[in-house]
Order: structure tokens, then sequence, then C-alpha cells
């Protein structure tokens, strides 16, 4: 059956209609199919976290003894400024007056920059572990001056002074003499060790 | 549901009924002269776009039965159209039905009923206002047509029948057999008393029994033929007293006001007879044979067609709700589920909180906490102090007294950091310690190589100890296969101490 061309202009209206309402029922199924896909996802990711809140809540015991253990190291660090912003100037500091108050003859240091050593994932922030090498030469009478500098180093705080190496060199200063001449070299490399909590409050 | 006008076409005047919700409607009358058609045009001038249906109601129709072979498709129509111009002159109304199918010999045949007016010229300027104007011609049908719709809406579905009727133009006595038309025929009449009507019926639809039984339609042994008649209004009792039932013919009378509630017909005007069933049901529920060409129908057609289109957008737009709705459905329990989720995560999350109120103060998260003291931890532990090998070494020398240390390096055994200081985090170092100590051996005779090989060899064994592992000896000789063994054995002996190293190893705890 052969349509005339005002048959078809006829006809027109009706197809466009019927295509409308065809569109208009597509875009429902659309729109229903993407709405029960995001309700999925949401209920999936609602029942991670109830899982995830229900386990944290059946090991709070555990944690309340974690947190009474940790507290008093976290307390220290945070006491002794590990945790914080590295304090160069307290290092420079602490240095001085270590060599003044041991009356170390000669001493020598060079503190390279910062670098990451860890970054830990946290919650709500991660907790970054940075180190800084410090390179320390100091001339001895007694190698008892190099663990007595070591010690007051570790005292004076401001960073967790992890001690990399240490080399003792016997020098041929021969004693005796009028003048206090050292008899050992010490070279040691430190990294000085701070802490970024991003979660912490304040 | 589109309202549809009715031209009920008669040898006399025409009558225009308007149908719409099972309730029929006088529109308009028109003569059946030229003025009428006139006036037909001018009604329709205003009636664009509306359907019409013609319901011809006239003396002259010819029924004749044909066999053709059964065909299907456009040889069947082929074959009917041709048979139809061999038996009428003019086809502009005709129309073949088809009373089923006939084993002739070894092939079968389907049995064919033409009908047509023998005159259409009075219709025919009729039909051309129709044509002419916008309307959409439904079909044009006859009451024989329709006698077996009304038939089986006044409970006749099969076996042989006589639908019997008084319209405007007459009595009309349609022949029905298993539901298809086989005769009809009209018989004027003038106004009659009820009495003298129904004995009229009687007698008319003994003389069409016999007239039908001498054409061998109606067989003569076949038993009693039940007659169907519809009863102007209030005169039932007087057709019953009257249509007494014997051999031949069984009456079954009802009244007009049953016959139309039967069809469905809620209202019809006062002054229209049987006629209304009949306008009724080409209005409500037309059969598929009728009497107009395609050509003539064409516009219904096309109407037809932008309905189906219509509502095949509709079917589907309402298959689409259903669906959507479903998964709509599917949505709300989703959402109640993640909501019931989220809830008890809520309630974790404050019981949890309520708990940890408790706990010591922190200046951080539970979390941070744990991970800073433990990496903490962790990093303290690989970092040993070196006082622990120099207290080690001290107390070694101690037992061995002609040993002179000349340098002692220590370091741990962790991987050194990158160079340059990058910001990129260090990969856990292997934890331990190693230190190496040089020295000298004083107070033994360097031509006493046995016994400096000796002390040193105890030497090495003592700083081998409390978790402290040996890893290299060098002697002041070098007595093993691989190396260089020198001496100077003069006159005079070398001032200078033996010289040694010795390396050590402890691994972490």
């Amino acid at each position: 059956m052969r349509f005339t061309p005002q048959e078809l202009r006829k006809l027109l209206l009706p197809l466009l209609l019927a295509a409308v309402m065809l569109a208009c029922g597509g875009a429902l199924i659309w729109s229903a199919q993407d709405a029960l896909r995001r309700a999925q996802m949401d209920a999936a990711a609602a029942q991670a976290e109830r899982q995830q809140n229900g386990a944290r809540l059946a090991r709070i015991a555990e944690e309340e003894r974690e947190v009474k253990e940790k507290i008093t190291v976290y307390q220290r660090l945070k006491a002794l400024n590990i945790i914080g912003e590295e304090r160069r100037l307290e290092w420079a500091d602490a240095v001085n007056r270590i060599r003044a108050n041991r009356e170390l003859l000669d001493l020598r240091y060079r503190v390279e920059r910062q670098r990451l050593l860890a970054s830990l994932p946290g919650k709500p922030g991660n907790v970054d572990f940075f180190a800084s090498a410090m390179r320390v030469e100091l001339a001895a009478l007694h190698e008892e001056d190099l663990l007595r500098f070591l010690g007051d180093l570790r005292d004076a705080g401001n960073a967790y002074y992890a001690v990399r190496g240490c080399t003792l060199t016997r020098t041929n200063n021969a004693g005796g003499g009028a003048t206090i001449a050292p008899r050992l070299r010490a070279e040691c490399n430190i990294d000085l060790i701070t802490i970024i909590d991003r979660g912490a409050k304040g | 549901m589109a309202a549809r006008y009715l031209l009920y076409f008669t040898a006399e005047d025409h009558y225009l009924y308007r149908a719409a919700g099972g309730v029929l409607e006088l529109e308009a009358r028109f003569s059946g002269d030229e003025p009428g058609v006139g006036a037909f045009r001018e009604y329709l001038r205003h009636r664009s776009g509306a359907l019409f249906s013609v319901m011809v109601d006239l003396a002259g129709e010819d029924f004749h039965e044909e066999q053709i072979p059964l065909l299907r498709g456009g040889d069947r129509e082929a074959v009917v159209q041709r048979r139809l111009a061999q038996r009428y002159r003019d086809m502009r109304l005709t129309a073949a039905l088809s009373l089923g199918t006939v084993l002739a010999g070894e092939r079968k045949n389907e049995r064919l009923l033409l009908a047509s007016f023998t005159n259409t010229q009075s219709l025919a300027p009729w039909l051309d206002a129709l044509e002419e104007s916008d309307a959409r011609l439904a079909g044009v049908y006859s009451a024989p047509l329709l006698a077996p719709a009304l038939a089986a809406r006044l409970g006749v579905r099969s076996g042989r029948a006589f639908i019997v009727t008084a319209t405007r133009a007459g009595l009309r006595q349609s022949y029905v057999e298993d539901g298809r038309l086989r005769f009809a025929r009209l018989e004027r009449m003038a106004d009659m008393a009820p009495q003298a009507l129904a004995m009229f019926v009687r007698s008319e639809t003994l003389r069409l029994a016999q007239y039908l039984a001498t054409l061998r339609v109606l067989p003569r042994d076949g038993g009693p033929v039940q007659a169907l008649v519809v009863a102007p209004p209030g005169q039932r009792i007087v057709f019953e007293n009257v249509l007494q039932s014997d051999a031949r013919l069984v009456f079954r009378t009802l009244d007009s006001a049953e016959a139309e509630r039967a069809a469905g017909l809620r209202r019809a005007p006062q002054d229209a007879g049987a006629e209304a069933l009949y306008l009724h049901l080409a209005a409500k529920s037309p059969p598929r044979e009728q009497f107009a060409s395609s050509t003539e129908r064409r516009r219904y057609f096309v109407w037809q067609l932008q309905r189906a289109v219509v509502a095949a957008g509709a079917v589907g737009f309402a298959a689409c709700v259903l669906f959507a709705g479903a998964k709509w459905l599917d949505v709300i329990q989703a959402r109640a589920d993640a909501e019931a989720q989220a809830q008890e995560a809520r309630r974790s999350a404050e019981a949890y909180e309520r708990i940890t109120a408790g706990f010591p103060v922190t200046q951080t998260s539970t979390e941070n906490l744990k991970v800073t003291v433990v990496e903490f931890t962790r990093i303290a532990q690989r970092s040993a102090p070196p006082e622990r090998i120099f207290q080690h070494v001290s107390r070694v020398l101690e037992e061995f007294p002609q040993f002179e240390i000349d340098s002692l390096g220590w370091s741990t055994a962790r991987r050194d950091a990158r160079p340059g200081g990058g910001q990129k985090p260090e990969g856990p170092g292997e934890a331990g310690e190693t230190v190496e100590i040089s020295g000298r051996v004083n107070a033994t005779q360097r031509s006493d190589y046995r016994g400096i090989t000796a002390q040193v060899q105890r030497f090495a064994s003592a700083l081998g100890s409390s978790g402290y592992e040996l890893v290299r000896t060098q002697l002041p000789f070098d007595i093993t296969s691989e190396g260089t063994l020198t001496g100077d054995i003069g006159a005079t002996e070398s001032n200078e101490a033996p010289r040694f190293t010795v390396v050590l190893a402890r691994r972490a705890p």
C-alpha cells in the first residue's frame, strides 16, 4: 500500500507522538536503572561502613588497652617535640650547649635537607615520618666524650636521634705536653627523625 | 471513544444518527431526493473529519452462494473480485461473505455468499457526498450483514435461526446458520395493529422458510427452525399469542427493550424501530464484511493507522512505565536497605564514640595514635645505640691489655638513605649493626708469629660473644692459602707492633 504525501503528513504527528512516548519510556527506564545502580552502590557502601564500624566496635576493648599502652609513648614523643615540625635552631642550640658543657675541643656538624622516611595512612590524616641526616665530627680526649655527647643529644629532645654509624679513630697526638691535645677523632652519622601527625587536634 | 455518525438508508427517507457510549441519537433526517443530498452535503461541511458508517436497509439486496478454490491472500482476493464482477455489473457496493470450507472431490473449496444491491444508483450520490467531504467512511453495511451479530447478542450463536425485526423500511427477515448469514429479505409493510402485525410476521416467516426449503438452503428434514422475533414496544404478549410454534418453526419473542439491553444499546430515539439495534451494532462492533471499497474507506484506514501508531506508542510507553516502576520499587528497596545499613553504621559509630569518650585524653585520633607509636617503636628498635658495642669492646680489652685499638667503625646495617634527600619514603631497612675494629698487638715479639696469631684469634673469639658474630678477622700474618705470607728475617727486629682487623656483626632482636 502506497501512501500519498498528504497521508504521510497525517501520519507524521502520530509517529512523532509515538516516538516521543517511546523516548520518554526509554528515559524513564534509563533513569530508573541509573537510580537503582546508585542506590545499590550506596547500599553497598553503607553495608561496608556498617561492617567496618561494627568490627571496630567489637574490638573496642582491645583498642582501649592499646590506647592506654600507647598514649604514654605518644605523649612523651609530643613532649620531646619529636611530633611536630623540625626545630633546627633548637638542634643548633643543643649542640652548642653540649659542646660548652662537655668542654669538647672541636665539634663540627652538618644537617642535610629533610627527607620523607614513611607516610602511613591514618584517620583522619596520614602520619608522616621525616628524617634529616646530620654528620658530626668531634675531637675527643676519651671515647666517653662521644658517648656523653650522644646521650646529651638524646636528652635535648626536639627529634629522635637515630645513630646510623660512628667511627672512632686514634690520632697521632701524644699526650703529656703542656696543652691538652685530643687523642681521638669521632665521626658520626645521625638521623634526626620528626613526625608530622596530620590527624592531630590543634 | 469518538462519536460515530450513522446514515440509515431506506428506500424513502434517510436518517442520520449519532452513536456514542451506547446512546443513539437522531441528528438529522434527509429526504431521498436531490434536495436531501444537498442537505446532507451541507451537513457534512460542518463535520470535518467525522467518522461515518452507512447502514442500508433496502429491499433489493441480492445474495448468491458460490464456491471458489481454497486460497489465501492476494490470490483469494483476485478470485473473489472476479466472481463479484461476473455476478454484479456495478461493483461499487459488493461484498463476499465466507461460509466456510467444503470438500469438492479431492480438493477443498471455500463457500462464499456474494452480496450486493440490485440498484446502487440511489446510494451513489450519498456516497459521493461522503467521498467529496473530509468525512471518514468506516463502512457500508446492510441490516442482514449485522443480523449474525444481533443473533449472537440475543443468544443465538449456533444452529439455524430466523431473525425477524420490524424496521422503518419494513419487515426484515434474516436467515442465519451457525452465526453466518445465508439469506435475507425485506418485506414492505403498512401501519398495522399489533395483532395484524404479528400475523403478518407469522405468515411471512412461514413463506420464507418454505422458500428457503425450496431452494434447499433450509433442509426439509432438518427439524424445526428457531425464529427470533423482536416485537415492537409493548406488543410482546400479542406476538407470543399469535406466534405459536409448530413442527417447522419455533418462535421466540423478545420485547424491543429487552433486545436493546441484550445488544448493549442504552438509549434509542423514541420513534426508531428495530433498526436502532442494527445501527448500534454497526457503531459498536461492526463486522469485517461490508460493501464499501478500500478506496472509499481510505481516509478511515489512515485514521485507524494514526490511532494504531499512537496506541502502539502508548502501549510501549506503558510497558516502559511498568518496567521502570518495577525498577523504582527495587530502587526504593535498595534505598531503604542503604538507609537501614547507614543507621546501623551510625549507631555503631555513636556507640564507639560514646565508649572512646571514656578513653584517656589524646591529642589525636586513636588510629593515628596507634600508627604513630607502632611505627616509631619499629624505627627505635632498629636504631641500636653505639654504647652497647663500646661497652662490649671495653670489657674484652680489659682481658687483653696487650691489645691497643687504633680505630673502631660502627654502623647500623640498615641501608643508607637516598642521596640528595629525596622526598620518596624509604623502604624498611635490614636491622642490625656491624663494627670493624683495627688495632695492634703490643708486648709480644713480632717474630713470635705463632703467639701473635693465637692471641689475635683469642681476642677475636672473645669479641665474637655476647650476641656478636665474628664476620672476618684479618691477622697480622696472612696464613690462609689465598693470601701472601711475607717475612723479614734479619739481624735487627722491627719495633712496629703487628696490626689486625676484626669485623663483628649483630642481628637485630
